[in-house]
């Protein structure tokens, strides 16, 4: 009998917006793999990138009250968003180093700072907390024949010391993660590049073209669909798609996954579950061509 | 009773514009044991000096106290002197009332009452000094030069020019080093294989220098002018007084198919071969691990065809102890291999530069050999992966030198000036190609360096890119360079047929092992240190023991070949002599109190300190106990610091001597 998995859970305000089927998918998977995950009380934005654009005590205090709060929940911190993610665990990184900014954090806060508890990507917790093995063992629906591309994008694993998710240059988490689910992965060459991200809305002519070459270079090497785990790779790659098929004039057709969607699948969840509507690139042709729907 | 007189320097102004020298000189003249107390401008000049000889022989001292500057600057000045008077030497010490004193304070009662300390310390020290005779040493006017490259061998010969013997040991079957896998030289472009290849030959031929090739140092063993150095040759498996080098056992051989070495993997050899048509010495070398002779008996082809009878299967390393008296280090260097990560080591590696995965992406030394009239192309570049010629090439520097957070901060220093020459090479060989090079700074201090380098730009048009490279990746038969272009601010994105990286010079693999057997001293990235790194560049601190080439760190032809001469002088200095003479400020062992515990032996940078047994009139062992010899002790004093029974002490800095200085005070 092994011991049960519990987290607080920071879904982050894009999983309450544009990404409600990464929130939707993260509780379903989590619920039918018996993983407790209890929401933080009260949560509110990390900041993302505005906020450490403008000022670093305001993006640090943030996540600091965020990690305060995550304390009232017992269990590590669930966090679903690449951005969240980068943001708690920077501000864990910097406090921790800089006692000088950490003093005036607590200033700012009125209280002292609760550190040490741990900051993990779902990601992290399939992979390690809860274990390949094990998961691989609640695999209902092996997505036998289904070729996916991994998109790490940029702040999964950098920086490397202060995500320490995996290897900066060569990680393979995800891979590990979707070959347990019974997919099979590509070798391709743009895992890591930029989306553009939020240059999405001041600069979308350059986001059109570096999502351009992600999803060409995906396509080269024989993907059928790609795999996120951050909402704004996901807006880039699945809500501009049409739009960059029809700059480019090449047709890509590549369904966007978050990986707690293709997880989802595997595991048996059905697609209302998995909130399978809200993608922009339908996903159920190439499903029903793969006998995964 | 001591009859000690003190001189008391003004150093011109340095000394006595904050330290009252007169009441200093009065004071002390007062000390007990003070025969004769004087003050003067300039002690350290000629009439200063003379003052001195003549205090020593009219007031009759026994012993001299000298308060002057640190006597790092001037205690030989004052010890010849003394000398010179006909007093011991080390019955003269120094007291710094400079550095220690008057250049540190501004009160000027205050540095006088100092100064007053610092004279009545070294009068309570220099009582209790002994008379110490100048300990001698005989050397073996023989040289050991470990390894076989442009360095090695420059040492070797300018040693047996000057008609000593050497004995040169090279781990590869023939000598070259990297010198001879090299295409053409920067800043000349003479062709390295002219110019390496008549050295070799000049090694081979030398009546006063012994070759040993494929050998490695087993055990190094005594001290300054008396080493004892275990080499072992390794099983060539072919006799070298019978080969004559005639290569029909190459010929034949049915193995054919092993990477070469010496061409960075890109060409084939047998297994039994040569590594390049010019080694020295041109005989093969069986390689067993791939001969199918040792891996199953069978074959045998090699020894039937060959006519004098030269392969012997039935070979085995041997062991030789060569007795010699210096020891030139010359190892060399090696690439960074980025391929992989070395495991256990502070480097990272560089995975997304994608070497060993993409077959186009090499280093620069596989270049090299590419462009080489003798390499495996004949001296055509031409892609390892399909063999057509790169229209389009990119060259990388500093790929793991001067990056801190891959593990290696310093800079390789030659790769700017090769990757110049690269492009040079490059436009001479392929006329409608194009040379990118991507560069941080390019480093060109040294004579001719700076004009070569702004001819590969202006007349070889090579494309100078001021930023750096992210990332590596293969699209189609291209691949794609993704960098920065600092200087314009812009992302730049190069297809590219080929990619040259600059990859870090380091040392030899097992270099820190070398370093253990001859008890050298080496830094964080295995490079030996010399002894001082402005004014002692070529000797280790091990006494007798000299650095020459990359192995000291990352150096081009010009810098090796100097220091090798420089290396080689020292050794020829070394060798004037018949017996060494040395200062006697060495650890003596109180044989009577010491328990043979060896905590001096653990700590002894030296390598000094021995096992003596004590026998009584019977030959009947007593015990062990430590023995410092007096050639090899460097007078350091670590081991009077350990010695748990206070039985080993350094002459003049004896425990006695610091605490009676601790009560003048």
């Amino acid at each position: 009998m092994t011991t049960p998995l519990n987290y607080s859970y920071y879904p982050g305000c894009s999983l309450h917006a544009s990404a409600g089927e990464y929130d939707l998918s993260t509780r379903e998977l989590f619920k039918a793999l018996k993983i407790g995950l209890t929401e933080v009380p009260d949560w509110f934005c990390c900041g993302a990138t505005p906020a450490h654009n403008v000022d670093e005590l305001l993006s640090l205090s943030l996540c600091a009250k965020n990690l305060e709060l995550a304390e009232q929940v017992e269990g590590d911190l669930a966090v679903a968003c690449a951005a969240c993610f980068s943001r708690l665990k920077t501000a864990q990184h910097v406090l921790g180093e800089s006692p000088v900014k950490r003093k005036q954090v607590e200033k700012a806060l009125d209280a002292p700072l609760h550190l040490d508890g741990n900051v993990k990507h779902l990601l992290d917790i399939l992979a390690r907390d809860l274990g390949l093995e094990r998961l691989a063992a609640a695999v209902n629906k092996p997505l036998t024949g289904l070729k996916v591309a991994c998109y790490y994008g940029c702040l999964l694993t950098r920086p490397t010391d202060v995500t320490n998710l995996d290897c900066v240059e060569a990680p393979t988490i995800m891979e590990r993660v979707i070959e347990s689910a019974g997919a099979t992965t590509v070798a391709w060459t743009h895992r890591l590049e930029c989306c553009g991200a939020n240059f999405t809305l001041s600069r979308p002519g350059v986001v059109i073209q570096l999502a351009n070459a992600i999803l060409d270079s995906a396509k080269a090497a024989g993907a059928d669909c790609i795999m996120v785990g951050c909402p704004l790779c996901h807006g880039n790659l699945d809500i501009r798609q049409k739009e960059i098929e029809g700059v480019y004039n090449v047709e890509y057709n590549l369904p966007v996954f978050y990986l707690t969607q293709l997880v989802g699948l595997a595991v048996g969840l059905g697609p209302d579950k998995l909130g399978l509507d809200a993608m922009i690139v339908n996903p159920m042709p190439l499903l029903k061509e793969k006998n995964l729907s | 009773m001591s009859r000690i007189g003190v001189f008391i320097c003004h150093c011109g102004e340095n000394i006595s514009r904050t330290v009252d020298v007169e009441r200093v000189a009065r004071e002390v003249g007062l000390l007990p044991g003070v025969a004769f107390s004087t003050d003067y401008k300039y002690m350290c000049s000629d009439p200063g000096q003379n003052l001195l000889k003549k205090a020593i022989q009219e007031q009759k001292l026994s012993h001299v106290v000298v308060a002057a500057c640190s006597p790092r600057m001037h205690e030989r000045t004052f010890r010849k002197a003394v000398e010179a008077a006909g007093l011991n030497p080390f019955l003269c010490e120094m007291a710094n009332i400079r550095e220690h004193c008057s250049w540190v304070h501004e009160n000027k009662e205050e540095a006088t009452v100092k100064a007053v300390e610092i004279v009545g310390m070294m009068v309570e020290r220099v009582k209790k000094n002994r008379v110490l005779p100048t300990i001698t040493v005989p050397v073996t006017k023989r040289s050991l030069v470990i390894g076989g490259g442009i360095a090695g061998i420059q040492a070797a010969l300018d040693i047996a020019d000057a008609g000593h013997e050497v004995i040169l040991v090279e781990r590869e079957p023939s000598i070259g080093g990297h010198m001879a896998q090299l295409s053409e030289t920067f800043p000349t472009l003479d062709c390295s294989q002219c110019i390496m290849t008549p050295k070799m030959v000049d090694v081979a031929n030398h009546p006063k220098i012994r070759l040993y090739t494929y050998s490695e140092i087993e055990l190094v063993e005594g001290y300054i002018g008396n080493f004892q150095v275990t080499i072992r040759k390794k099983a060539r498996s072919v006799d070298e007084d019978k080969c004559t080098g005639c290569g029909v056992c190459m010929e034949k051989c049915p193995i054919r198919k092993i990477p070469n070495k010496f061409d960075c993997n890109l060409g084939m050899r047998p297994a039994i071969y040569v590594p390049f048509p010019q080694a020295v010495p041109n005989t093969p070398v069986i390689d067993r691990e791939n001969c199918t002779k040792f891996k199953t008996g069978k074959c045998g082809l090699c020894q039937k065809v060959c006519g004098p009878g030269a392969v012997d299967y039935e070979q085995e390393d041997r062991l030789i102890v060569e007795p010699v008296g210096a020891i030139v280090v010359a190892t060399g260097f090696d690439l960074y291999n980025i391929t992989e990560k070395p495991k256990g080591s502070m480097i990272k590696g560089y995975g997304e530069f994608g070497h060993g995965k993409i077959p186009d992406v090499i280093d620069g030394m596989t270049f090299e050999r590419l462009a080489s009239a003798s390499g495996p192309t004949g001296g055509k570049i031409l892609r390892p992966s399909d063999g057509k010629e790169p229209k389009q090439i990119v060259f990388i520097q500093c790929i793991g030198s001067r990056a801190r957070e891959k593990g290696i901060s310093y800079c390789s220093k030659v790769c700017c000036m090769y990757t110049a020459k690269h492009t040079m090479l490059y436009h001479h060989k392929v006329h409608d190609g194009q040379a990118y090079v991507f560069f941080m700074d390019a480093r060109t201090p040294g004579k001719a360096y700076d004009e070569f380098w702004r001819r590969s730009i202006e007349e070889e048009e090579a494309v100078y890119i001021r930023g750096m490279v992210s990332r590596l990746y293969q699209k189609g038969d291209k691949i794609v360079v993704m960098g920065s272009d600092i200087a314009v601010g812009v992302q730049v994105e190069i297809e590219a047929d080929m990619v040259v990286l600059a990859t870090a010079v380091q040392p030899q693999a097992g270099a820190d092992a070398l370093a253990q057997k001859l008890g050298i001293s080496y830094d964080k990235y295995n490079f030996y240190s010399e002894a001082h790194a402005k004014l002692r560049p070529v000797e280790c601190a091990t006494a007798g023991i000299y650095l020459a080439g990359a192995c000291q760190g990352p150096k081009d032809i010009p810098d090796t070949v100097s220091q090798a001469s420089a290396a080689a002088a020292k050794v020829m200095t070394l060798f004037a002599k018949d017996k060494l003479e040395r200062e006697p400020i060495v650890a003596r062992v109180r044989e009577a109190g010491c328990v043979g515990c060896f905590a001096c032996k653990k700590v002894c940078a030296y390598g000094a300190v021995e096992e003596k047994e004590i026998r009584d009139r019977q030959g009947n062992l007593i015990k062990v106990v430590a023995y410092v010899n007096p050639g090899v002790c460097g007078g350091c004093g670590t081991c009077q610091a350990t010695c748990p029974s206070k039985c080993v002490e350094l002459d003049g800095y004896t425990d006695e001597q610091i605490v009676a200085m601790i009560e003048a005070l």
